[in-house]
């Protein structure tokens, strides 16, 4: 009949956890550490995880192309965020969200989730990987779908207590670079973006707040871009010399992203040179062709320019360009502009295309964005006098080779800019081909010489740690917080934790400010009794101090109240009940209460009055400072008796005093202060085990 | 303590006259919604003139006229200059509807309170955020922040979230709590315990049926009407409600392969469809996620043309067709003219599917029961040149003397049609003279001149520069209608519009908004739970109902406030930031409860150097505090539990029996605290035996204590 296991609540006090686990920051690149593909990065704070992008590695397949997953348990992770819909920052999402065990949520921009699944359905049809190699397939495509969420910019979210929203990021419709807020410290990361404003993308925003840590892309390092101007003529002067020389133009371009900013420069361009007009233009993508009504729709996601156009006519309507959509129905006679994917040359039309005119040196190949390491496209820029052709053979390299880069990604000078204005303590490079990032890394050093600024390039796999002692604020709320105390003055109440907010309040205002409730738990009990009511009285007043005798107001039986915490009432002849309100020392109170009533009615009582009768107040105090004393000793060895009734301790030569009345203890040693503190505490409460209620 | 609230009403409480309020945070003054109602009388504005300078930012929560129709007029002329925010579709829409209300103004009057100039310059400067985007105010706002949140209602329509010290201000008006077909519903519940929540009464009155029903019933009567070839006549917003009903048409028209044309006429029809394309992520879940799947855009609309002038509609042949047509009060615009043109035929069906505003041709129609006739202003603008302007100079005394008595005479005769007499009931189309609420006193002396150059035959040229003024058809096209009808047919008509008329009550109620006081009265009143609520835009009748309706179950302090008067609604809530030392926070055990963890803690105040607040480890024993159980009992749920656990309960006379002879009883659920939750009481009775101790435990298990 022991009251439930719930210790005295002031009696608690757990070992300190000493470890600083939660706040150190961790940040692992699984993917894009000193390389270009497979971006995935992965951060953990406080115990919230959160991955960044999910991409594959384009020059690798199956299983090879994916980030290194194995590194961590992707069952932890909390929130997955994808900055925009390019292979290498996207497409193992599917792979990650149907073969692994991640639960979490995963958010992208409304127009990278419409564009996701058609690129990603294209990538999956157009890849030869063997069966078995293939890492997803369709379906799991579609059923990823149901789990993306879609986030627009600016929004912000809460998940598990951490908050992100994101900004424009350029380069592509619907990039994003994500903001991350978790207890406080602030993590962006860019993905690919670009601070420059083109025909249809607006430049990447500036962020309102500076981070603490910005995880940045590096992918063109040093280099510096040609003004916007300048590259859209050379690009233009290059096709109209060739097609004026009956040459052909091969354009290798990835088929979303890129490919629509240089389709609105060919088109301005045919419409203000009517001569061109019977040479065609072909854009070989039936992909782009789907997903041209997500260009269509989220027109909000594109600059002003774009939105003024079309209040007119919608510009993604090409007037000079005709789709097509493979070779067999591509009838080379003439000059012409083809535009094919893929980029790097590596196979599909783009090759097949190449192969065909690589060696007439009146053709011109226009390589218009960044190149992968590895890939054809990146080995003909460098202009050898052979190639070898799709079908093994050698052929010469004689038609002309441009690299004009229109890839939107920030050149030195964005990025240094980007930073300067942003100042984040911490900078992290990724997505760089390491040779570039390592140059970027000694410019940042000068340019942030003060010293303050830590960059870092981590390697695949390789974590980065930081320490954030990040102070801990509670609001008090509510009835708790009437009056704003004095130093000294004790606080006493629940702590409510939500998220990474506290709040201390008191127990009553739980549910105005919170959704939880409280509760009393009301008990009576009733015990077959048919003595006389005053012998009940008179046992329990051998055992609890104050026994109260009244009779109830209702029906004016006579009613016990002991300890101020459990009411026994004389319900009849034949039975008496008990009453109380739950909590540990009052299921005490009540228990031994009943106990004691069991053992009158068989009339073996066990408790006998103590022969001194009165017990004086002198007497009892003594009692209680020898047991106390005697404890002590037990503890700490020497204790003697100081001045003014104090304790004198003494333990390897440091003293400690102790007041036995106040509790106060008085010590050189901090750590001899506590000990004794708290085991003062213990004896107390082991001596006075009930403490009055009130 | 609190952050000190102000909200001062400017137009639109204790009526339903357009909404404009000042909100006062810390003397930054917000001016949240901007309205006008159709009639454009600049009198209602009055007390907008008197503080629109003193206002710091202008926040936008719908794009029509109710809620920002005066904008161009304040910045204009009123010298309202501060910063304007609102969401993209809020700006785009709300910038179209006025484009449509000018035009359609400008069409058939001289409409001069402001221009499209007016309209460009006022909309320029608006900041666009997205939902759920806190944005930092600058300078004077320092510390504010502001989140539109979805609103349901209208395309982008907004409940603003206006934060200050961790103290929510939330303007929640003719929100939505249903999802439909274009939109997602409000997440108002979402917002726990604002510190002030400012909301309606506008459908506290009314009750609504389900949607599937209202839809089909909407359907129902046009097919009826179409089928028994009528045409329909939808008086709507330019680009609010609107967008709903035409996607509710193509569906049903898709569905079942209906030909019957559809129109939807505006000035503004092709480009508001053209951007409402664009607006996808502001649409529900349904319309994305069908968009990301087939790429087909719902707002395509393959079963509706898209008309800008209703010159267009003429050229369409003669079969029964629905026209949905702005404007929504029939006071102006193309809704207006051929609601004249058809409201003669019996066949014809006028559908309102809001509620008209208030002293409007619509409200008037949607009497209860329906006005056998009624009194309809037509103007037109015609350039007045040569001899005839001349003439008109000329005579413009005598005429003026002359129009006066006409005006009384014609006043007379309406006021005996008003009443009903038999033979007046003819008069379907009474032209009031006299009546010059939306025109100009000069212009309307004018008019019996110009009757003059109408009956010369007068043909008008659209792009005239001359000089104008309007023209009220008088009463020989009135004659017409006398002659045509014969008083059988006529009745007939009268039933019909009884008939639309009847729908009116049904579908105001039925598309639109979700009522108020369902939102107060379904979610658990803790969810909105708030201190402070403020009621505005409402009849009065309706204001006092939900008044009195949150003062009995929600909250203990409603206000109502009148135009003008400065209410306080500064929060009594007393809070203070204190800082929690690593020392104190190392011997906390939390326990988890949902989304909280809750601990009990005794600490001591210290103070930093910096003088905030921190709270230390106590440096003597705690004192004892009385145990709280945290935990909300479902008694169902315990049942569920002590069953499992072997012990044999059921429910008997409101009290949980468990096994032979305990029972457990819940008491006090709701306690007298404005119906929060309170603390419940559990009371558990028994008698001694070794049962009740266990289930005892079984119970306390349930709990957690601290």
């Amino acid at each position: 009949m022991a009251s439930t296991g719930q210790p005295a609540p002031s009696l608690k006090r757990p070992d300190p956890p000493a470890t600083r686990e939660g706040d150190k920051l961790i940040i692992t690149p699984l993917g894009a550490g000193n390389e270009v593909g497979r971006s995935c990065v992965h951060m953990s704070y406080k115990g919230k995880t959160i991955l960044f992008d999910c991409g594959i590695h384009p020059a690798y397949s199956g299983m090879a192309a994916l980030p290194y997953f194995d590194e961590i348990d992707p069952s932890t992770i909390d929130v997955l965020l994808v900055t925009h819909f390019h292979l290498d920052h996207a497409a193992s999402l599917p792979y990650f969200l149907e073969k692994t065990t991640f639960k979490g949520r995963v958010f992208m921009t409304h127009a990278t989730k419409a564009i996701y699944k058609l690129l990603l359905s294209d990538y999956v049809k157009v890849s030869k990987v063997s069966v078995e190699d293939m890492l997803y397939d369709e379906q799991d495509i579609l059923r990823s779908m149901d789990k993306i969420e879609v986030i627009d910019f600016h929004q912000t979210l809460e998940v598990n207590g951490i908050r992100f929203w994101c900004y424009t990021a350029g380069h592509v419709l619907g990039a994003a670079m994500f903001m991350v807020d978790i207890a406080g410290v602030r993590v962006l990361y860019t993905g690919d973006y670009s601070r420059e404003e083109d025909r249809h993308l607006r430049a990447a925003e500036l962020p309102q707040f500076s981070p603490d840590i910005c995880i940045i892309e590096s992918t063109y390092g040093v280099q510096l871009h040609q003004p916007r101007h300048i590259r859209e003529k050379r690009f233009t002067d290059v096709i109209h010399s060739t097609l004026s020389q009956g040459g052909r133009v091969l354009i290798p371009a990835f088929a979303l992203g890129r490919a629509q900013e240089l389709l609105l420069i060919l088109d301005e361009y045919w419409s203000n040179h009517p001569e061109l007009h019977n040479i065609p233009i072909y854009y070989a993508s039936p992909l782009a062709k789907r997903c041209m009504a997500v260009y269509q729709t989220y027109i909000n996601a594109m600059n002003e320019r774009i939105r003024n156009q079309f209040a007119n006519s919608n510009p993604f309507d090409f007037k000079h360009i005709s789709p097509l959509k493979s070779i067999e129905n591509f009838d080379d006679v003439g000059p012409s502009v083809v535009m094919a994917s893929p980029s790097g040359l590596q196979s599909g039309l783009s090759r097949q295309l190449f192969d065909k005119w690589c060696s007439d040196k009146k053709n011109a190949c226009v390589i218009p964005g960044y190149v992968v390491e590895g890939t054809l496209a990146k080995s003909i820029i460098n202009e050898p006098k052979e190639v070898t052709l799709m079908n093994g053979l050698t052929a010469p390299l004689n038609m002309q080779v441009h690299y004009i880069s229109f890839s939107a990604h920030a050149d030195y000078a964005q990025t240094s800019t980007f930073l300067k204005e942003l100042m984040p303590p911490n900078i992290i490079l990724v997505h760089g081909e390491a040779n570039e990032m390592g140059r970027l890394k000694q410019k940042l050093i000068s340019l942030f010489a003060d010293g303050n600024t830590k960059i870092i390039t981590p390697k695949n796999a390789q974590s980065v740690e930081m320490y954030y002692n990040s102070d801990k604020m509670a609001k008090i709320i509510g009835r708790l917080a009437e009056k704003v105390p004095e130093a000294g003055e004790a606080v006493s109440g629940l702590l409510v934790k939500k998220g990474f907010t506290y709040q201390i309040m008191a127990p009553d205002d739980l549910h105005v400010f919170s959704q939880l409730s409280t509760a009393n738990v009301i008990q009576r009990i009733s015990i077959p009794y048919s003595g006389a009511f005053g012998v009940i009285k008179h046992r329990l007043k051998q055992i609890f101090e104050s026994v109260e005798s009244s009779n109830d107001e209702e029906s004016g039986v006579p009613t016990l109240c002991v300890h101020n915490c459990a009411t026994v009432k004389q319900e009849s002849d034949k039975h008496i009940s008990v009453h109380w309100t739950a909590d540990p020392i009052s299921d005490m109170v009540a228990d031994s209460t009943v106990a004691l009533v069991l053992n009158i009615s068989r009339e073996m009582p066990r408790v006998f009055v103590e022969s001194e009768g009165e017990v004086n107040e002198e007497e009892k105090e003594r009692k209680a400072e020898k047991i106390c004393r005697a404890l002590l000793a037990s503890l700490f060895g020497d204790v003697t008796a100081g001045e003014n009734g104090r304790l004198v301790i003494s333990v390897d030569g440091q003293m400690a005093r102790l007041n036995r009345l106040t509790g106060d203890v008085e010590s050189e040693n901090e750590g001899l202060r506590e000990r004794v503190r708290t085991a003062f505490r213990r004896i107390q409460s082991a001596v006075k085990p009930i403490p009055s209620c009130s | 303590m609190g952050t000190s609230v102000q909200v001062k009403p400017l137009s639109g409480v204790y009526n339903e006259n357009p909404l404009s309020y000042v909100v006062s945070i810390d003397g930054f003054n917000f001016l949240v919604d901007c309205g006008w109602n159709d009639h454009f009388d600049p009198s209602i504005l009055e007390p907008l003139s008197r503080v629109a300078s003193s206002i710091d930012a202008v926040l936008l929560s719908y794009p029509d006229t109710l809620h920002l129709g005066a904008l161009p007029y304040a910045v204009k002329q009123l010298g309202l200059s501060a910063p304007i925010y609102s969401t993209e579709p809020v700006h785009r829409l709300g910038l179209l509807t006025m484009y449509d209300q000018y035009l359609s103004r400008k069409q058939v009057s001289e409409f001069d309170l402001f221009s499209l100039d007016d309209i460009d310059s006022a909309f320029q400067g608006v900041t666009r955020l997205t939902y759920s985007q806190n944005y930092h105010l600058p300078e004077k706002g320092e510390g504010i922040v502001i989140a539109p949140h979805v609103a349901g209602h209208l395309l982008g329509g907004t409940v603003w979230r206006i934060t200050k010290d961790g103290e929510d201000v939330i303007y929640a008006v003719d929100f939505n709590h249903r999802k439909e077909r274009h939109l997602n519903g409000t997440l108002l519940e979402s917002f726990v315990r604002p510190a002030v929540l400012i909301t309606d009464a506008y459908n506290a009155l009314n009750n609504q049926p389900s949607r599937r029903q209202r839809d089909q019933e909407f359907l129902d009567v046009i097919l009826k009407t179409l089928r028994a070839e009528g045409n329909v006549l939808l008086p709507v917003d330019t680009a609010g409600r609107v967008l709903e009903l035409l996607l509710i048409l193509e569906q049903y028209w898709a569905q079942n392969h209906l030909t019957y044309p559809i129109f939807f006429l505006n000035y503004v029809a092709s480009s508001t469809i053209d951007y409402v394309k664009s607006f996808l992520e502001w649409m529900s879940d349904t319309i994305a996620k069908s968009f990301e799947h087939t790429r087909d855009n719902a707002f395509l609309l393959k079963h509706i043309t898209l008309l800008i002038n209703k010159s267009d509609l003429e050229k369409v042949p003669d079969s029964p067709k629905i026209v949905l047509a702005s404007m929504a009060s029939l006071e102006a615009g193309s809704s207006h003219d051929i609601f004249v043109e058809w409201a003669a035929d019996a066949k014809n069906l006028v559908l309102f599917t809001e509620r008209g505003q208030f002293g409007t041709l619509a409200r008037m129609l949607q009497a209860d029961p329906p006005p056998k006739a009624v009194k309809v202003t037509m103007s037109k603008r015609v350039p007045l040149v040569g001899d005839e302007l001349a003439a008109y100079e000329e005579e413009q005394n005598r005429i003026k003397k002359e129009e006066a008595l006409k005006a009384s005479l014609v006043k007379e005769e309406e006021s005996k049609a008003s009443h009903g007499s038999d033979d007046i009931m003819g008069d379907a189309m009474v032209v009031d003279a006299s009546s010059t609420r939306t025109l100009s006193d000069v212009v309307g002396r004018h008019s019996g001149a110009y009757r003059d150059i109408f009956i010369d035959g007068f043909v008008l040229p659209s792009s005239s520069i001359a000089p104008m003024f309007p023209f009220y058809e008088n009463s020989s096209e009135w004659d017409d209608f006398g002659e045509t009808i014969n008083p059988d047919d006529y009745i007939i008509k009268e039933e019909d519009m009884d008939q639309g008329a009847m729908q009116v009550g049904d579908l105001d109620g039925k598309l639109d908004e979700g009522s108020a006081s369902l939102i107060l009265d379904t979610t658990p009143s803790k969810v909105i739970y708030n201190e402070l609520t403020v009621l505005v835009h409402g009849s009065a009748e309706a204001t006092e109902h939900l008044k009195q309706h949150c003062l009995k179950n929600v909250c203990p302090h409603v206000y109502a406030p009148q135009i003008e008067e400065t209410i306080d609604v500064t929060s009594d809530l007393c809070a203070y930031k204190v800082q929690l030392s690593e020392k104190l926070m190392s011997n906390v055990l939390f326990k988890k409860l949902g989304d909280y963890e809750v601990a009990w803690i005794d600490a001591e105040v210290g103070k930093s150097e910096s003088g905030t607040l921190s709270l230390l480890p106590l440096s003597k024993p705690a004192p004892p505090h009385k145990t709280v159980f945290v935990g909300d009992i479902k008694l169902a749920d315990l049942k569920q539990f002590l069953s499992s656990k072997g012990v044999q309960v059921e429910f008997g006379g409101g009290a949980l029996r468990c096994g032979e002879y305990t029972t457990i009883r819940k008491v006090g659920d709701s306690t007298q605290k404005g119906g929060g939750a309170g603390i419940q009481q559990i009371i558990l009775e028994g008698p001694l035996i070794e049962e009740y101790y266990k289930i005892r435990d079984h119970l306390y298990s349930q709990f957690y204590s601290v």
